[in-house]
């Protein structure tokens, strides 16, 4: 190890609503993106790992397709502005260090299976006898009891078995799920929500401090949109309606993507082509003379009456609007629709999202600063904007251990000689 | 110092009042994180421009009617419902005199229309100095898309999540759902309960301007690292992921499909001993991960294949043994007992389950994820609650979602102060239509 000067990460935040609390992340991927966000709000978050890293730093994908502890991706985007603390809980004393870590912590956020905690001797009730105002956010699959308990998940199981799934894909291919796991950011947003609830109830409780227990398989759940509802109300069970936006009556809903000369275009109800303010959308079609009829009278009440089409009629709306879509740029037709008053959306890629006119005139993007890599990347910016107590983003992930001295040292008053002790021991 | 106490804790958000102009998914979620855990909130809304929820099903009895939409019920248990017109000439002062006893402000307007009603947060601020109000439009206030309108459906194609959902030879179909409106409200929710963590320590309000479109692009996962930092184009891969196999959605005899996770060697040595060590998958070049990877489509076409012959209807016999090659004898599964099969194994495995497999669940079941609440017009309804449970401060749906203008009469006259005159006087004059 290097002497022990202060490292560059992360960078304080003493105007964030949250700079009076500390938070313990003892998670995997269900909850490190909670931890973080509660570090971008101003909290100390402190990243606790194994000795030999977070099994987190070799999840894909790599800087430069090179894995190794420090250029995971994942590792980057989820624990950016964290400190990092090695602490080995298989042993003894390291046990006992991550208590006395959790003495001095606001908010813990673990993500063991049930029971786990409870061996480390860093379960909620063992830890309030110590803290009594703690929070314990414990994030799992299913819940810390039932059936489904114990039961192993990763993204796409959340995404299954949370109801999520099944509303997603296409008739003929099946269901599909999100790329970017889905399932885990809404657990981690949903628990970091839970926390928040905890951390204000302890607030105007005297300090007493609970624990939240979160549901991957719950959270998921409620992303169902008005499908839960539906089964409950008209026993109607919406599956994946593919390029089409699935009706909350159960019909089969209208068309609502478009291939563009450049991509695609997101717009419901055939782009408003349908529905009271089909107007403007008809005119549109019959200034460029590529209307196929539709701009006629009859036409014009069937389009704006808010009764279904007959299947063939529906298609050969949907056709019309595909062929004017097809010779124009989707930012264009965005553009053109929404002067129009119909909320059309461009299909925007990663790149294309990082590039938009929209968000950089909003200044959202942040530049991190990687100084152990002499280079400097893009990262998302403030997801929201708090006039007094503003969001920050802290820098770059830490590397392993890379706060252990700062940590132990200054915040628990661990002196040289039993650091050292615990180095040698195979604690830290 | 705490363990002697014996009074029940109070909830969280007791004692603060919530003006809720917020409409459709993202705002009245948040603010059901608000109501369902003690805050009075009170939905402010207009006959003459009813919620764009109330006028969509599901309808009870498929009969239209304000009151009788379960899309708009699910998001608002245990609030309160004004309403007001806004264009009548007193409505502004109406709601700004109510709003003098609020503590929270949320709305999800197109930027501009709070303004034109003279509520904007600087004249808000000075009814009531330390209110907290947040703004959630599509797009936020500035830049410009701030007028754009949408909703969440078309909102996650620009915030990329069409792109990566669907196959990699098709469209980007997306979610079925209005996918953002069930993120970023879990996102508005943190940042406004921090603002207020804050309020309750220090007695400053704030303005939030939350663009719902930048909230999305934390749910992105690496997809923006991976552009920024190796000019690398994430692309939808249907059920597959790059770093694991197999990875994917595989069909059951009875029609359901069941999802199949292998990350580490461990999972894939327990398929194998779920599947009883097929010949196939004990080839050389599946042995490692990054081998397994590159034979995707030849382990899918074997894993598809096992799935679907060792599966059955429910209404096939039960108990027909199937002979495997190296003598094991196995019988047929349900979907369900296949997921049950796998997860003994230690395979991650599940159902892809239907809104009414949810209804069913044992686990949700268990977990009383969904709460029955009496409604004067809907009956005996399921709502959502949240994710997370709270050991000392649980939260509790505490009423079904209210009809339009139910709390007029309170409003009215106990918080905006109207004599029983005066507000027969409004009510006639349609000020709260």
């Amino acid at each position: 190890m290097t002497a022990p000067e202060t490292p560059p990460v992360p960078t304080p935040h003493p105007a964030g609503p949250l700079a009076p609390y500390r938070v313990l992340d003892f998670a995997d991927e269900k909850g490190q993106l909670c931890a973080r966000v509660l570090g971008e709000l101003g909290a100390d978050v402190i990243k606790v790992e194994p000795r030999d890293g977070d099994p987190t730093r070799h999840n894909g994908p790599f800087f430069k397709g090179d894995a190794g502890p420090n250029t995971s991706l994942w590792w980057w985007a989820m624990n950016a502005g964290k400190r990092s603390v090695t602490c080995e809980l298989r042993l003894e004393p390291g046990r006992l260090l991550a208590q006395r870590l959790a003495a001095a912590t606001d908010i813990l956020i673990e993500t063991w299976p049930p029971g786990k905690a409870a061996e480390y001797g860093l379960d909620y009730e063992t830890l309030a006898a110590i803290n009594p105002g703690i929070i314990v956010v414990s994030i799992t699959n299913f819940g810390q009891t039932g059936p489904y308990a114990d039961w192993l998940a990763t993204d796409i199981v959340g995404s299954a078995m949370g109801g999520h799934m099944h509303l997603n894909g296409d008739p003929g291919r099946g269901p599909v799920r999100t790329l970017a796991p889905q399932a885990y950011a809404q657990v981690n947003f949903q628990a970091a929500t839970g926390a928040m609830i905890a951390l204000y109830a302890r607030g105007v409780n005297d300090g007493v401090g609970q624990h939240v227990d979160a549901s991957m398989q719950e959270s998921m759940a409620n992303t169902m949109d008005y499908n839960q509802q539906t089964w409950d109300i008209s026993r109607i069970n919406n599956s994946g309606p593919g390029i089409r936006r699935a009706s909350a009556l159960g019909m089969g809903g209208a068309r609502y993507l478009f291939e563009a000369k450049d991509g695609w275009v997101a717009a419901l109800q055939v782009g408003g082509v349908i529905g009271p303010g089909a107007g403007p959308m008809i005119d549109w079609l019959a200034e460029s003379g590529e209307d196929r009829g539709l701009a006629s009278p009859e036409w014009r009440s069937k389009l704006s009456a808010m009764v279904p089409l007959p299947p063939d009629e529906r298609d050969f709306v949907e056709e019309t609007l595909n062929l004017f879509c097809k010779t124009r740029l989707k930012e264009d037709l965005v553009a053109e629709a929404q002067r129009r008053n119909s909320g059309w959306a461009p299909v925007f890629s990663p790149h294309e999202v990082v590039e938009s006119k929209h968000l950089a005139a909003r200044d959202f993007w942040v530049r991190v600063h990687h100084e152990d890599i002499g280079e400097s990347f893009v990262y998302p910016g403030a997801p929201f904007k708090l006039s007094k107590t503003p969001w920050a983003q802290r820098g770059r992930a830490p590397h392993i251990g890379e706060h252990n001295e700062q940590v132990y040292g200054e915040t628990l008053g661990m002196d040289a000689a039993e650091m050292r002790r615990l180095k040698t021991r195979m604690v830290i | 110092m705490a363990t002697a106490k014996k009074a029940p804790l109070k909830k969280p958000f007791a004692g603060l009042r919530v003006a809720d102009f917020a409409w459709v998914g993202v705002g009245p979620t948040v603010s059901k994180y608000l109501a369902d855990n003690g805050a009075e909130v009170i939905r402010v809304e207009s006959s003459t421009y009813p919620e764009t929820l109330r006028r969509v099903g599901p309808f009870v009895d498929n009969k239209p009617g304000i009151d009788n939409s379960g899309y708009y019920a699910n998001f608002n248990s245990s609030k309160k419902c004004m309403s007001v017109n806004l264009k009548h000439p007193r409505g502004p002062e109406l709601v700004k005199r109510f709003i003098a006893t609020c503590d929270i402000v949320t709305e999800s307007f197109t930027p501009g229309t709070m303004d034109r009603f003279g509520l904007s947060y600087e004249s808000l601020r000075e009814i009531r100095p330390d209110i907290l109000m947040i703004s959630m439009p599509l797009y936020g206030k500035t830049g410009p898309w701030a007028s754009y309108s949408g909703y969440g459906h078309v909102l996650q194609a620009a915030a990329g999540i069409n792109h990566l959902t669907g196959w990699e030879d098709g469209p980007p179909i997306g979610t079925g759902v209005a996918y953002t409106d069930f993120l970023v409200p879990h996102i508005a929710a943190i940042g406004l309960i921090a603002a207020l963590d804050h309020r309750r320590r220090t007695g400053e309000g704030q303005f939030i301007d939350f663009g719902q479109m930048e909230a999305a692009v934390h749910g992105l996962g690496t997809a923006v690292l991976d552009w920024t930092a190796n000019a690398h184009e994430q692309m939808r891969m249907g059920n597959r992921d790059p770093e694991a196999a197999p990875h994917g959605a595989y069909r059951c005899r009875d029609g359901k499909y069941v999802v199949i996770a292998c990350f580490t060697e461990q999972h894939w040595e327990r398929l194998k001993a779920a599947m009883g060590r097929p010949e196939w998958c004990d080839l050389d070049r599946m042995r490692r991960k990054w081998q397994r990877l590159d034979e995707q489509k030849e382990i899918d076409r074997h894993l598809g294949a096992w799935i679907e012959a060792m599966t059955r209807r429910p209404e096939d016999p039960r108990d027909e043994l199937i002979e495997e090659a190296d003598g094991l004898t196995m019988r047929r599964f349900t979907s369900f007992e296949m997921m049950d099969w796998m997860q003994s194994h230690g395979v991650p495995c599940g159902v892809v389950q239907s809104p009414e497999d949810m209804h069913g669940d044992p686990q949700m079941k268990h977990r009383k994820h969904y709460w029955k609440l009496q409604h004067p017009t809907m009956g005996l309804r399921t709502y959502d609650g949240p994710s997370f449970r709270l050991s000392k401060t649980p939260s509790e749906l505490t009423k079904a979602a209210p009809l339009l203008g139910e709390d007029n009469e309170y409003v009215y006259k106990e918080l905006v102060g109207l004599d029983d005159e005066e507000f027969i006087e409004l009510l006639a004059d349609g000020a709260f239509e």
